[in-house]
């Protein structure tokens, strides 16, 4: 849909096709190139990244391939833009309406955030999951919407930016919000919080004096040079960009060691129990067995278990393919409790995690898509197949933290099905025994089941 | 090898006969196999008219329909269903303007045209505006370095609706879109004409340029899509 407020182009850069011809027409609009010559080459100026010989268009016109789904850049489009003047509506006081409280760790963790919104070096929190680092973005967050900054919080994920929304909301009720991703229903409308998925930033420019990305580790921003450059001209010049993930790659581990960014570290859980640890099992040839319509023997008695004591779980396969042979395996368990088989591509997607969540379902089966971001209070994972290779160690730290996030059980059962020994089994492991280590150190307790 | 033109994954395995006949080069950009498997070539039986994929070999209801308003047979040649997947293909490269994605079938649709020697291939044009604003015709695109005559050229400056967004009736009643080129009659005129198109829809716009290239003198007119 093509924008016709004036204001909604404050901070942004688009295209003439984003735009009505009116708007367009405009004095305030001002424009440039949309692909620059350098010495090396054709760049993008909305990506960062280089054109290739490839995307020579007839007549000598050049495009930009890596941006490409946000629509064309070429040398026949520009980018339009109005210079950010912070014009949006102040926020009206109390600003934080946020009435919960932090325990002293996740405060110290809270002050030096906020300090950093006052710092061009980039910041990494690195907090554990279930640490609340969304809560420990509050104070700060309060201070830079009293001193009127524009305010970005992006991730990788539409989950995330999906659960986060109301929660920011909730939290500073008097400030206006305004959500971008995709497909979003509502349109995006200029105010001082904006939240969107990192792919949408390539639609800002110097825009934001706080920019915060939420699990920066995970696709499709780890390693992708167009939207770390994105993040980068999102932010205006004195700007403060501010990473959160439980799990950083060693692309922010390097980063740190080169003191080019800082790091406030949090391994411990806000209700002071550690990680729950992973138990690793071996299920020799588990795909054979599940070709013949039967789960490994382990597995069948820990579900039938967790449904007989009403404890709810998650049971992670790696691949989507798995999921339909382990259903109709479950089917002839004939299990009391009720489950659903769910993926990132599922047409219900949205309608099963949300039955899950209100516990009209005793368990989940899915891949990969439910590991970061998403709570389900008070339950055990399993994971089939941990060691196949689509699971990173981020990935099944992430999906061990999904344990032990309700304060009257903040602990519980992690269990990990193999074929083999596995690298990525064992990373988990080691990370997770060297989280709690430190964690211990800071007066964190392991959780016994009563 | 290279990446795979429309998911960028790497495309590690080898060329399939089938490629390495078709391509022009071996180091051309190519589709993986996972892509390559989502789109489907017309064989076997098809309308004798339209070249649309059927169970018979009878004409289909949309060319029923064209000889009851009493239009020239046009015989068309499709190489591809219309699918889901030529739709994706269609959208990236021409509505987005992904114009690399040409050499995911030019090779074949070039080697397919050469089998017909001697006949004077003509592309469908687009719109000076579309061609300012994409940069380029997609049909010239899928024909590489084929020697083309361009005897078409649109007849209006910018068309209300869009293509797509019409029904079939709407589509029906539009007038010609097209008119000769400067000099084009001299051209055609004894000549037997292959019309080339992306995608054969309702016919529509290949049965205006059939009829604008008989009237000229054309000794045959026959056409070609990638899809149908
Ligand atoms: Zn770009
Ligand atoms: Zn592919
Ligand atoms: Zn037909």
């Amino acid at each position: 849909m093509q924008i016709n407020d004036l204001r909604d182009l404050i901070g942004r850069q688009l295209l003439a096709a984003d735009l009505t011809p009116e708007l367009l027409e405009r004095p305030e609009v001002q424009s440039r190139p949309a692909i620059k010559k350098t010495t090396s080459g054709w760049v993008c100026n909305r990506c960062g990244q280089q054109l290739t010989s490839q995307t020579r268009l007839p007549h000598q016109q050049m495009y930009c391939q890596h941006c490409i789904q946000l629509g064309r850049v070429s040398t026949l489009t520009k980018l339009y833009t109005i210079a950010e003047n912070h014009t949006f509506r102040q926020s009206q006081t109390p600003i934080l309406t946020w009435q919960g409280r932090l325990s002293p760790n996740q405060l110290a963790a809270s002050n030096r955030v906020a300090a950093n919104f006052q710092q061009t070096v980039p910041h990494l929190l690195w907090a554990v999951t279930g640490a609340g680092k969304t809560e420990m973005l509050f104070a700060g967050l309060a201070e830079a919407i009293q001193a009127g900054k524009r305010i970005g919080i992006a991730s990788p994920r539409i989950d995330v930016i999906l659960e986060l929304a109301p929660r920011i909301q909730a939290a500073f009720a008097h400030s206006e919000l305004t959500v971008l991703y995709g497909k979003s229903p509502e349109p995006y409308h200029y105010c001082q919080l904006t939240l969107c998925t990192t792919h949408q930033l390539l639609r800002f420019y110097r825009a934001f004096d706080v920019l915060v990305i939420d699990e920066v580790d995970s696709f499709p921003f780890a390693g992708n040079v167009g939207l770390h450059f994105a993040a980068e001209h999102a932010l205006n010049a004195s700007g403060a960009l501010l990473y959160l993930t439980a799990t950083p790659d060693t692309t922010l581990l390097r980063l740190a060691k080169q003191n080019r960014l800082r790091v406030t570290y949090l391994p411990l859980r806000y209700h002071g129990f550690l990680l729950p640890e992973i138990h690793r099992h071996l299920a020799f040839n588990w795909r054979k067995r599940l070709a013949r319509g039967r789960l490994p023997q382990l597995v069948q008695r820990k579900i039938q278990q967790n449904v007989k004591h009403h404890q709810r779980f998650l049971l992670f396969l790696p691949r989507v393919t798995d999921l339909d042979p382990v259903e109709s395996a479950l089917n002839q368990l004939n299990l009391a409790g009720r489950f659903a088989t769910v993926h990132a591509a599922h047409p219900n997607r949205a309608d099963i995690v949300m039955r899950m969540r209100t516990e009209q379902l005793d368990f989940l089966v899915t891949t990969t898509i439910l590991e970061r971001g998403v709570t389900f209070p008070g339950i055990d994972v399993m994971v089939l197949g941990a060691d196949d290779p689509v699971f990173s160690v981020a990935a099944l730290v992430q999906i061990a933290g999904r344990v032990g996030r309700k304060p009257s059980r903040p602990g519980g059962q992690v269990d990990f099905f193999c074929h083999g020994m596995a690298q990525n089994v064992l990373g988990a492991r080691r990370m997770i025994q060297q989280l709690n280590r430190r964690g211990q150190r800071m007066g964190g307790k392991a959780w016994v089941n009563a | 090898m290279g990446q795979c033109l429309i998911c960028q994954n790497w495309v590690s395995e080898q060329p399939s006969l089938a490629q390495l006949l078709m391509m022009a080069s071996i180091h051309a950009p190519v589709l993986c196999r996972s892509c390559q498997q989502r789109f489907i070539r017309i064989e076997g039986p098809t309308c004798p008219i339209c070249g649309r994929q059927q169970t018979k070999t009878t004409v289909c209801h949309d060319c029923l329909r064209w000889q009851k308003e009493g239009s020239l047979p046009l015989v068309n040649q499709a190489l591809y269903q219309y699918n889901g997947a030529m739709k994706q293909f269609m959208h990236q490269y021409k509505f987005l303007g992904d114009y690399r994605l040409r050499q995911a079938f030019s090779a074949e649709i070039q080697a397919r045209i050469k089998q017909r020697a001697g006949a004077m291939i003509v592309p469908i044009p687009v719109t000076p505006k579309t061609e300012r604003t994409r940069g380029f015709n997609q049909v010239l695109g899928l024909l590489g370095n084929l020697t083309t005559t361009a005897a078409l050229e649109t007849r209006h400056v910018d068309k209300a609706i869009p293509q797509s967004s019409k029904n079939r009736q709407q589509r029906l009643l539009t007038e010609q879109p097209f008119q000769l080129t400067a000099g084009a009659d001299k051209l055609i005129r004894g000549n037997r004409i292959v019309v080339v198109d992306d995608v054969y829809t309702t016919g529509r716009t290949l049965h205006h340029a059939a009829h604008l290239l008989k009237q000229a003198g054309a000794l045959t007119v026959t056409s070609m899509t990638l899809a149908r």
